[in-house]
C-alpha cells in the first residue's frame, strides 16, 4: 500500500513535470535566444508587442541576408491551443538540421502570435482562455470582469458544476458516466442536472461567470468574415496589436509564398472544395479554381508524402488568421491542429454501427469529449479529468452541487511527449512543401540580328515547380508582388518593340510564356524575370 | 403685488443680462453687428480662404486661449509624417462635466483635397465660442452638449495638396508610400507639374484623328464629340510623363489609397473596395480617431465633412447592411436630413450606398454601426450654387463652371492652354481647371456654405438625446413602504441607443438609480394604467434601461422602506448624459 502511494506520488510528480515541459513565455524567449546564438542561419526579432506588452517573436531561418521565396509558419494564435506553439518551436530545431532547406528559401516562424495567452495556460488557477491581455467587457454591460470564475474545489482548474435541479437539462451519459449529455425527450430522457461553469454568481445577476474579462481571441479579430460583437472578437476588427503586427509583417514581406498555421482549423487533411459560386462573387468567399488545384497537391504532400493521416474535420472559424491570409493577403494558407486524438481508439463499436446505419444528415458523431476520455484512459493519462465531487455553493444553498469535468486545455494540449512524432512528420511536410514551390527557369535568350544594329531578343520563361508562382487570389488583391519580366537597356540602346516591364498573372505549375523585344543598339542588355514568391532570375546578353 | 414681483424678476433678469454683457463686444450690441455673425470676434479669421497646417494649429491654440472656459485643444495622436492631429473640446466647462454630457463629433478633410471640410469644422468651433455670450441658443447648447471638433484628420496630405502640384482630385489620401501597380517599385511614376505652376492640369495634342474640339464659347473648355463630327484634338490625360519608361504615365503616384476605406465596419480588401489597405486601421490617423471615439462613449452624433455634390449622407455604405437600420432609427435621420434640404438649397438627403455609391470600410459606417452613433457626412459644394439652379445636363456636357468662371471669377478658375514640348508626346498643350476650382468653393461662397452646413450640424447636435426627469411620484403603500415612480423623457429625436446598438449591446444600457433610499424592489413600468411591471431583481436600486427612444419616455418604480424624501434619482446614460433630481413628497 505504501509503495503504491509512493508510486502514485512519483507518477503525479512526473506527470506534472511533463505538463510543465510546455514553454512559459520566459522559457520560450530563452529557448529562441539559445537557438539563435547556436546557429548562424537563425535570426530572432520581435515583430511587435502584444496587448500585455510581450514581444511577438519571429524566427528567421535563412542561409543569407538576401530575401528569398519564403514560407511563414505561425502558431499560438488562439490562446487555448498551446500545443501549436510547442510544435512550432520543436519544428525550428528539426528544420535546422537540414541546411539545404533554407539555402534558397527563407523560413519564417512565429511560434506564439498571442504570447499573453501563455500566462493563462500557466496560471495558478487555469481557465481555458483564448484571449490576450486586453481588458474586455465580455457581457457588454459596461463593467469589466465583474463576474469571473472561482475554483470552488481548490484544485487549480476551472471545470464545471452540475446541480440537481428541476430546470436541469442534462443527464449522465450512457457511454461514459463521467460525462453529461443533453437530455433528449424523444429518447425518453428527462433532464436532471443543470450544467454551469465552475464559479459563483459574483454580482448576483442570475448569470454565472459571464464576465471574467477573458481578453480578445486574436484568432477572431482578423479581417476575413469578422464576427462583429461576438464574445472574444474585440471591440472592432483588427483592434488588437497582435493582429496588426502579424498583418503588417505579412503584407510588407512580399516574398512570403504561403502560410502554414498550427491552429484549430484543418484544411490540409482535406483540401478546400471548389465552389464556383463562392469563388466568383464580388467578395470572394471560396478558393479560386487554380488555387484549389495547388491545395490538392499540398494536401497530398501532407497525407501521403508526410503520411499524416486521419486529421479531424475542423472547419475554418470567423475572423481567423488562416482565412485572412488567403482571402485578404492573397497567400496560400494552410492550417492544421498538428496533433489530434488518434482515430483508432474512438471508432464506435463495430456491431453497433452495423445495426444502426445512420440516416443521411443525422450521423451520430462520437462527441470530442468522449473521444478524448477514451483515448486518455487508454494512454493512462492522469490529471485530465476531475471526478465529480460535492461542494457547498452559496448560490444553491439547499441543492446538491458537484464540481468536475475535463481539465482545461487538456483536450487540445497533450503531454509534450505526444508531440514529438507530430513534429517529425510535419518537418517532412514542410520539407516537401518547400521542394514543391515554384521554380523559374528560362531558355538562353535567343538573339537574332534583324539588321545592322537592330536585334530581336526572345526568351521563354517557365515555372518548373509543382506549384504556381503564387496563389491566384494574389492577382486579385493589391499588395502582392506580381509576375514581372523586365528588360534593362544600356546607354545608346532603344526599344523598338516590346514592353520594358511586363506584368502578368501567376505562372501555374509547368506553365511558360515567351517574351520578345526589338532593340536598336548593340551592347549588353539585362533581362529580369520572376516575382518575390518564386525568385527572380537575371540574364545578361550581349547584342552584337 | 404680483405686478411688483414680476417687475422685480425682470429687473434681476435684466441686470443678469447686463452683467453678461461685459463679455460682449460693443460692436455686437450696435448696428455694426450683421445678424448671426460676431462683429468683433476675439479670434480674427477670414472665412473666404483656405488654411494650412500651421494656421490651423495657431487657430486652435488662439481659440483655446481666448476662451479658456469653453475651448481646450489636445492632440489625439500623430499623422504618418508626425503632425499632431488636433481635437478641440468645446463646452461650457462651468456647467456639468464634459464626459457626462452628450457629445457631438465633427471632423474634416479626411480626403485632403476636399479643403473646405476643414474650414467648416474650424468655422463651427469659432462660431460656437464667439457666439456663446451673444446667442442664447448657442449658450444653452454648450451647457447641454460637448463638441469634439477635429479640423483635419489628414494633415499631411492637406499640406501636400496646398504646397505641391496637384489637381482637384489629388491627393485624396495620406502620404504613406505604397506600390500601386504591383511592380515592386514604390511611387516610381508621379504626376509631373510640367510648367511648374502648382496645378496639375490636362494635356491635349492637335490630332487629325482626335475626338475633341475647343468650345468656341469658352476656350477653357474641351468638348468631346459625338456622332460624325470631326475633331482636331486628342486628350492625353493629366499633366505628366512616363517617368519609368514602362509605357504608362503617372501610374504610380503618391498616396493612391483612401483613408476613408480604412475603418472597422464591413471592411473589404482593395480588389473589392478600391483604396483599402492591409486592414482597417493601417493608417495612424484613422487608428487615432478610432481610439478617440471608443474612449468617448458620450459621442451620440457625428459629422464627417467631405466634398463634392451637396449631400447629407447617412449609412449604410453597402446594400447588405440596409437591414441594420431600423425604421425607427431612420425616422430620426429623416427629421434631420429633410430639414437639411430646406436649410441648404441644392443639397440632398441621401443614403450612401443607394444614392451615391457603395463604400466598404468607410468612416460613417464605423461610427454608426460599430459604435452606434447617429452620423451624417456632408458632401460640401454643388454646382447648384453657381446660378442657384440645378444643371440641365450632366457634368461633362454642361458649361456652367466655364460660364461662372468667366463672369464671376474673371477667369481665375482655369489655367489657360499653352504649348509645351513633351519628352514623349512631342508638341502638346497644357491647360484646364486649377486644383482649387470645381470641387472647392470659390472664396466668396465659402463662408455662407460653412454657416449653412454648420447650422445643419448644430441642429443634428441639438437632436442628440436630452434626458429629463419629468416627474417623480411617491405613493404610500402598506406599512412603511413607499413606491417611487420616476418618468424620464428624451426630449430630442435621437434615441440613447439605436435599435442595432440595443441588439448587439454596443453601449451599456442606461441606468436609472435611486440613491439615498432603502430600495427593496425595483421595476420597469410597462404600463402604469394596466399595472404591468417587469421586476429587476438584480441590483433593484439601479434599473437598466436598454434605450430611451427619441421623444419617448420610460417609467421606473422602486419600492422603498421608510421615507424616500431627499433621495436622488439619477439617470446615467452613456450617450444621453447624466441628470439628477431629488425626491420630495
Amino acid at each position: 500500500m505504501k509503495l503504491k502511494l509512493t508510486l502514485l506520488v512519483l507518477l503525479s510528480v512526473f506527470l506534472t513535470h511533463a505538463q510543465n515541459d510546455y514553454l512559459t513565455y520566459d522559457n520560450l524567449t530563452k529557448k529562441l535566444k539559445e537557438i539563435e546564438s547556436k546557429n548562424s542561419s537563425v535570426n530572432l526579432k520581435s515583430i511587435g508587442k502584444s496587448s500585455g506588452n510581450k514581444d511577438i517573436w519571429l524566427v528567421t531561418l535563412s542561409a543569407s541576408k538576401t530575401p528569398k521565396p519564403a514560407l511563414l509558419i505561425t502558431a499560438g494564435i488562439d490562446g487555448k491551443h498551446q500545443a501549436g506553439t510547442q510544435i512550432a518551436v520543436n519544428l525550428i530545431e528539426q528544420l535546422l538540421q537540414n541546411k539545404q532547406l533554407y539555402s534558397d528559401k527563407t523560413i519564417y516562424i512565429i511560434p506564439s502570435v498571442s504570447p499573453d495567452a501563455i500566462s493563462s495556460f500557466f496560471a495558478k488557477v487555469k481557465v481555458e482562455h483564448s484571449g490576450n491581455a486586453t481588458p474586455t467587457d465580455d457581457d457588454r454591460d459596461g463593467k469589466i470582469g465583474e463576474d469571473p470564475f472561482e475554483d470552488l474545489n481548490n484544485d487549480g482548474w476551472i471545470t464545471q458544476m452540475r446541480i440537481e435541479s428541476i430546470d436541469g437539462t442534462h443527464i449522465v451519459s450512457s457511454e461514459d458516466s463521467r460525462l453529461l449529455v443533453k437530455a433528449n425527450a424523444s429518447k425518453n430522457q428527462i433532464g436532471k442536472y443543470k450544467l454551469l461553469s465552475e464559479g459563483i454568481d459574483n454580482d448576483k445577476d442570475g448569470k454565472f461567470n459571464e464576465d471574467s474579462s477573458a481578453g480578445v481571441n486574436i484568432d477572431k479579430n482578423f479581417t476575413f468574415d469578422y464576427p462583429a460583437f461576438e464574445n472574444g472578437a474585440g471591440v472592432y476588427v483588427a483592434s488588437e496589436p497582435e493582429v496588426r503586427a502579424l498583418l503588417d509583417f505579412l503584407y510588407t514581406t512580399p516574398s512570403i509564398y504561403g502560410v502554414v498555421t498550427f491552429g484549430l482549423s484543418n484544411n490540409l487533411s482535406e483540401a478546400p472544395k471548389f465552389d464556383s459560386k463562392l469563388a466568383s462573387t464580388r467578395i470572394v468567399k471560396g478558393w479560386l479554381e487554380n488555387d484549389i488545384k495547388a491545395a490538392e497537391q499540398v494536401s497530398k504532400l501532407y497525407t501521403e508524402k508526410a503520411g499524416i493521416k486521419d486529421g479531424p474535420k475542423t472547419p475554418m472559424t470567423k475572423g481567423n488568421f488562416a482565412q485572412t491570409a488567403y482571402y485578404h493577403a492573397g497567400k496560400f494558407s494552410f492550417s492544421t491542429p498538428g496533433w489530434w486524438i488518434p482515430k483508432e481508439v474512438v471508432k464506435k463499436d463495430s456491431t453497433e454501427t452495423k445495426v444502426e446505419l445512420p440516416k443521411k444528415g443525422e450521423k451520430e458523431e462520437v462527441s470530442p469529449e468522449l473521444q478524448f476520455l477514451k483515448w486518455a484512459d487508454k494512454e493512462q493519462l492522469k490529471n485530465v479529468f476531475v471526478e465529480w465531487t460535492a461542494v457547498k455553493h452559496p448560490d444553491f444553498p439547499n441543492q446538491k452541487v458537484e464540481v468536475g469535468g475535463i481539465v482545461p486545455y487538456a483536450m487540445l494540449n497533450p503531454p509534450v511527449s505526444y508531440l514529438e512524432p507530430v513534429v517529425a512528420k510535419h518537418a517532412v511536410f514542410i520539407e516537401s512543401l518547400l521542394a514543391a514551390m515554384p521554380k523559374i527557369e528560362t531558355t538562353p535568350p535567343l538573339v537574332e540580328k534583324v539588321q545592322n544594329d537592330l536585334f530581336r531578343v526572345t526568351v521563354t520563361v517557365a515555372n518548373k515547380g509543382l506549384l504556381p508562382t503564387y496563389a491566384s487570389i494574389g492577382d486579385k488583391v493589391r499588395f502582392t508582388s506580381r509576375m514581372k519580366t523586365e528588360l534593362k537597356l544600356n546607354k545608346g540602346q532603344t526599344m523598338i518593340s516590346g514592353r520594358k516591364i511586363a506584368l502578368r498573372d501567376a505562372l501555374q505549375a509547368d506553365e511558360s510564356e515567351t517574351h520578345t523585344w526589338l532593340v536598336s543598339g548593340s551592347g549588353k542588355i539585362t533581362i529580369l524575370t520572376g516575382c518575390a514568391t518564386a525568385g527572380v532570375k537575371e540574364l545578361i546578353v550581349e547584342l552584337k | 403685488m404680483k405686478k411688483y414681483i414680476i417687475s422685480f424678476i425682470s429687473l434681476v433678469l435684466f441686470s443678469a443680462t447686463m452683467a453678461q454683457n461685459k463679455e460682449i463686444a460693443p460692436e455686437d450690441l450696435n448696428g455694426m453687428r450683421a445678424i448671426g455673425s460676431p462683429a468683433n470676434p476675439k479670434v480674427r479669421m477670414s472665412w473666404d480662404r483656405y488654411h494650412d497646417y500651421a494656421q490651423i494649429t495657431k487657430f486652435c491654440n488662439d481659440l483655446a486661449k481666448a476662451y479658456p472656459n469653453l475651448v481646450s485643444v489636445s492632440s489625439i495622436g500623430k499623422s504618418f509624417e508626425g503632425r499632431d492631429i488636433w481635437a478641440l473640446t468645446i463646452t461650457d466647462t462651468k456647467t456639468g462635466k464634459e464626459k457626462e454630457k452628450p457629445a457631438f463629433y465633427i471632423d474634416g478633410g479626411i480626403h485632403a483635397n476636399e479643403l473646405q471640410g476643414v474650414e467648416v469644422s474650424m468655422y463651427t468651433a469659432w462660431y460656437l465660442a464667439e457666439s456663446f455670450q451673444t446667442i442664447p441658443f448657442i449658450n444653452r447648447l454648450l451647457k447641454d452638449k460637448v463638441f469634439y471638433i477635429l479640423p483635419t484628420i489628414s494633415p499631411d496630405s492637406r499640406e501636400h495638396f496646398i504646397y505641391k502640384p496637384n489637381n482637384s482630385n489629388t491627393s485624396r489620401s495620406g502620404m504613406r508610400p505604397f506600390d500601386n501597380d504591383g511592380d515592386g517599385l514604390v511611387n516610381e511614376d508621379l504626376l509631373d507639374d510640367l510648367d511648374g505652376d502648382g496645378n496639375i492640369v490636362m494635356m491635349r495634342r492637335k490630332s487629325k484623328t482626335g475626338r475633341w474640339k475647343i468650345d468656341p464659347k469658352y476656350p477653357s473648355r474641351m468638348i468631346m464629340l459625338r456622332g460624325d463630327e470631326m475633331g482636331d484634338y486628342e486628350m492625353l490625360g493629366y499633366e505628366g510623363i512616363d517617368n519609368d519608361g514602362d509605357g504608362l504615365v503617372n501610374e504610380d503616384g503618391e498616396g493612391t489609397y483612401d483613408p476613408n476605406r480604412d475603418w472597422a465596419w464591413n471592411w473589404q480588401p482593395d480588389y473589392v473596395q478600391r483604396g483599402a489597405l492591409f486592414y482597417p486601421g493601417t493608417l495612424p490617423e484613422t487608428r487615432a480617431v478610432k481610439d478617440f471615439v471608443v474612449n468617448h462613449p458620450n459621442i451620440a452624433g457625428a459629422q464627417s465633412y467631405h466634398n463634392y455634390g451637396g449631400m447629407f449622407l447617412r449609412g449604410p455604405g453597402a446594400a447588405e447592411d440596409e437591414g441594420l437600420f431600423s425604421r425607427e432609427d431612420v425616422a430620426a435621420y429623416d427629421v434631420i436630413g429633410k430639414l437639411g434640404e430646406r436649410m441648404i438649397p441644392g443639397y440632398n438627403y441621401f443614403v450612401l450606398y443607394k444614392d451615391l455609391y457603395t463604400v466598404y470600410g468607410g468612416e460613417i459606417d464605423f461610427l454608426c454601426l460599430t459604435r452606434g452613433i447617429f452620423t451624417f457626412s456632408n458632401e460640401l459644394m454643388t454646382s447648384y450654387k453657381l446660378f442657384n439652379q440645378k444643371a440641365a445636363t450632366g457634368r461633362w456636357d454642361n458649361d456652367e463652371f466655364n460660364e461662372f468662371d468667366k463672369y464671376l471669377l474673371f477667369g481665375d478658375g482655369y489655367v489657360e492652354w499653352k504649348p509645351f514640348k513633351h519628352p514623349q508626346f512631342g508638341d502638346i498643350e497644357i491647360g484646364g481647371p486649377k486644383k482649387n476650382y470645381i470641387r472647392n468653393h470659390p472664396g466668396f461662397m465659402l463662408q455662407e456654405d460653412a454657416h449653412r452646413n454648420m447650422a445643419f450640424t448644430l441642429y443634428h447636435a441639438y437632436q442628440t438625446p436630452k434626458l429629463e426627469i419629468v416627474a417623480i411620484k411617491t405613493e404610500k403603500l402598506s406599512g412603511d413602504i413607499t413606491a417611487v415612480t420616476a418618468t424620464i423623457m428624451n426630449t430630442r429625436v435621437i434615441p440613447t441607443h439605436s435599435t442595432f446598438d440595443v441588439k448587439n449591446k454596443i453601449e451599456r444600457p442606461n441606468a436609472i438609480t435611486l440613491k439615498g433610499a432603502n430600495v427593496i424592489a425595483g421595476m420597469t413600468v410597462e404600463n402604469e394604467d394596466l399595472n404591468l411591471f417587469t421586476e429587476q431583481q438584480f441590483q433593484p436600486a439601479s434599473i437598466q434601461v436598454p434605450t430611451i427612444r427619441g421623444m419617448g419616455n420610460v417609467k421606473v418604480r422602486w419600492l422603498v422602506k421608510g421615507n424616500p424624501n431627499g433621495a436622488t434619482v439619477e439617470v446615467n446614460s452613456a450617450k444621453g448624459g447624466v441628470v439628477t433630481s431629488k425626491v420630495s413628497n
